[in-house]
């Protein structure tokens, strides 16, 4: 297992989540053991691994959505928490910086799509109402949904769903997004119209953390894939070494996996 | 007293000489309805927070207050607070024992449903809402309280027009509501059956508009159509944006 978490051509771009010995256990059973990554600007990493390998708990750390037991997380250069201790004297400001998109959407429910995308520009942004709606209608042209706007999500395909909530998480003006198995709860149809909103996102140079299942998407546009099981980093590199040609067992029974599910 | 009867006997209640009398009982029934509501969803909300909180401590005063109150009945809370409590001490106003005793007793019902339509939020709801940075009193605000209260309304309403009947209970410590408007009418008249008869006819034409109307926010609320000023002004400038004017 290699200890250099950036490739050589990445090592040029600043980071812009750098990870160091992040450990994280609930009711004393260990969930993360020691992660060390790194994220450079405009890059899109990708995290693969089985189910409760701690994919979702290492993003959750990236944002505070959980609190880490031990280790560093640097956002844009700035640590967040050291050694157990939340360092972040501005969450709000951090989840600003840092989108997060989840695998349920969790869009809510009573607000139409374009006040999904108004709302926390307001009342976390502070952005005055006008900039934000236009802002909203801005991102929702942009995914795609201008004619969905003041649809309710209920009224909306998955698909839809995810790409409003993209355009959420995009209206705070993250300088990374979180993708947590964006398209698990998606059909074929769906996958491929979020599929390609992240591709144009990534063409634009946005820095993208995202766990999937969707390998030859992940081959696609990651510039690096990161193998966990069981808390641990088993495995990572540039997405067609770690794809194409696994060195680890754990990583080839999980590519072979998943590579045949599709 | 043949049916023929009764409706001739209608005749014999001089109903004009005591509009007043009824039209002050109304007046006084909504007063304790209205004030009683408030200050039940008030409370109410108060002890379905508290029931959900982390601390035991917090929960357990909640929870035992609910199981008393809605295991005691009405009566005896109203006797207790009129009659009970000027014995060591606190002596209330008709009106003061009267809401107090539905707000403690209606209360118990509406944390239950609080509780549940609160409880009833997905927690990827507050996930999502921290994960925009939004804080805890604003996502309380803006995203558990306006989805908790619409599963929360039918329940809600079901209780608002108990409550509206409820206060005919006040009757018993002489609160100069209807129902006792209605007995001084019908102890001066003789007239029990038509005067009791009309008197519920009355809370009838209050409740079902009530429940009518709360239906229809119901049936709205459910459609979709914003009923804050604020999300229609949002909703009609995404709309004009949309359409590619200069609003
Ligand atoms: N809040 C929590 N409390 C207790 N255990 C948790 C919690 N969140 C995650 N876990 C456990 O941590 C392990 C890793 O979970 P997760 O990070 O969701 O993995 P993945 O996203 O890779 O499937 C699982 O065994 C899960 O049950
Ligand atoms: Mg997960």
């Amino acid at each position: 297992m290699t200890q250099h978490a950036v490739n050589v051509e990445a090592a040029t771009a600043r980071p812009a989540v750098t990870i160091r010995g992040l450990r994280k256990s609930f009711d004393g059973r260990q969930v993360l053991g020691g992660i060390d990554l790194d994220v450079p600007g405009g890059r899109i990493v990708s995290i693969i691994g089985q189910s409760g390998g701690g994919k979702t708990t290492l993003m959750r750390c990236v944002n505070l959505l959980e609190q880490p037991d031990d280790g560093v997380i640097e956002v844009n250069g700035e640590a967040i928490c050291a050694g157990g201790a939340v360092t972040c004297k501005d969450l709000a400001r951090l989840r600003q910086r840092v989108g997060m998109v989840f695998q349920r959407f969790n869009l809510f429910p009573h607000l139409t799509a374009v006040e999904n995308v108004v709302l926390a520009q307001m009342h976390a942004a502070g952005i005055g109402e006008r900039e934000a709606v236009e802002r909203a209608v801005r991102l929702l042209t942009r995914v795609g949904l201008a004619h969905r706007a003041t649809a309710y999500p209920e009224r909306m395909s998955g698909g839809e769903q995810q790409r409003v909530a993209i355009a959420r998480a995009l209206a705070l003006g993250p300088t990374v997004l979180l993708f947590d198995e964006p398209t698990s709860a998606l059909d074929p149809e769906s996958t491929g119209e979020v599929l390609r909103v992240m591709r144009e996102l990534a063409a634009d140079g946005m820095t993208m953390i995202l766990v999937t299942h969707e390998l030859p998407f992940a081959r696609e546009v990651s510039d690096w894939v990161v193998f966990i099981d069981g808390g641990k980093i088993i495995e990572q590199g540039a997405a067609a070494d770690v794809l194409d040609r696994p060195r680890e067992a754990r990583t080839r029974a999980y590519v072979a996996k998943y590579a045949a599910s599709g | 007293m043949s049916p023929s009867d009764v409706f001739t006997g209608f005749l014999h209640v001089p109903w004009g000489d005591y509009a007043g009398n009824i039209g002050w009982g109304l007046a006084r029934t909504l007063a304790y309805t209205v004030a009683s509501f408030l200050g039940a969803a008030v409370l109410g909300l108060l002890l379905a927070l508290m029931r959900l909180n982390r601390l035991r401590l917090v929960r357990l005063p909640a929870a035992l207050y609910t199981e008393v109150f809605k295991n005691v009945p009405l009566l005896a809370i109203i006797f207790v607070t009129y009659f009970g409590l000027p014995s060591v001490g606190i002596k209330l106003s008709v009106f003061a024992a009267g809401v107090l005793s539905l707000v403690l007793f209606y209360a118990a019902y509406l944390s239950e449903i609080f509780r549940a339509a609160i409880a009833g939020i997905h927690s990827g709801q507050n996930e999502a809402a921290q994960a925009l940075g939004l804080g805890r009193g604003t996502t309380f605000g803006h995203v558990v309280l306006p989805q908790a209260l619409r599963l929360a309304l039918p329940g809600t309403n079901t209780m608002f027009v108990d409550l509206l009947k409820s206060t005919s209970l006040l009757v018993t410590i002489s609160a100069a509501e209807l129902m006792t408007q209605a007995q001084l009418i019908a102890s001066e008249t003789f007239r029990a059956l038509e005067v009791y008869l009309v008197i519920a006819a009355i809370y009838f034409a209050v409740c079902y508009p009530v429940s009518q109307s709360l239906l229809w926010l119901e049936r709205t609320i459910q459609a979709g159509v914003p009923l804050s000023r604020g999300r229609r002004r949002r909703l009609r400038l995404a709309r004009t944006l949309l359409a590619g004017e200069t609003p």
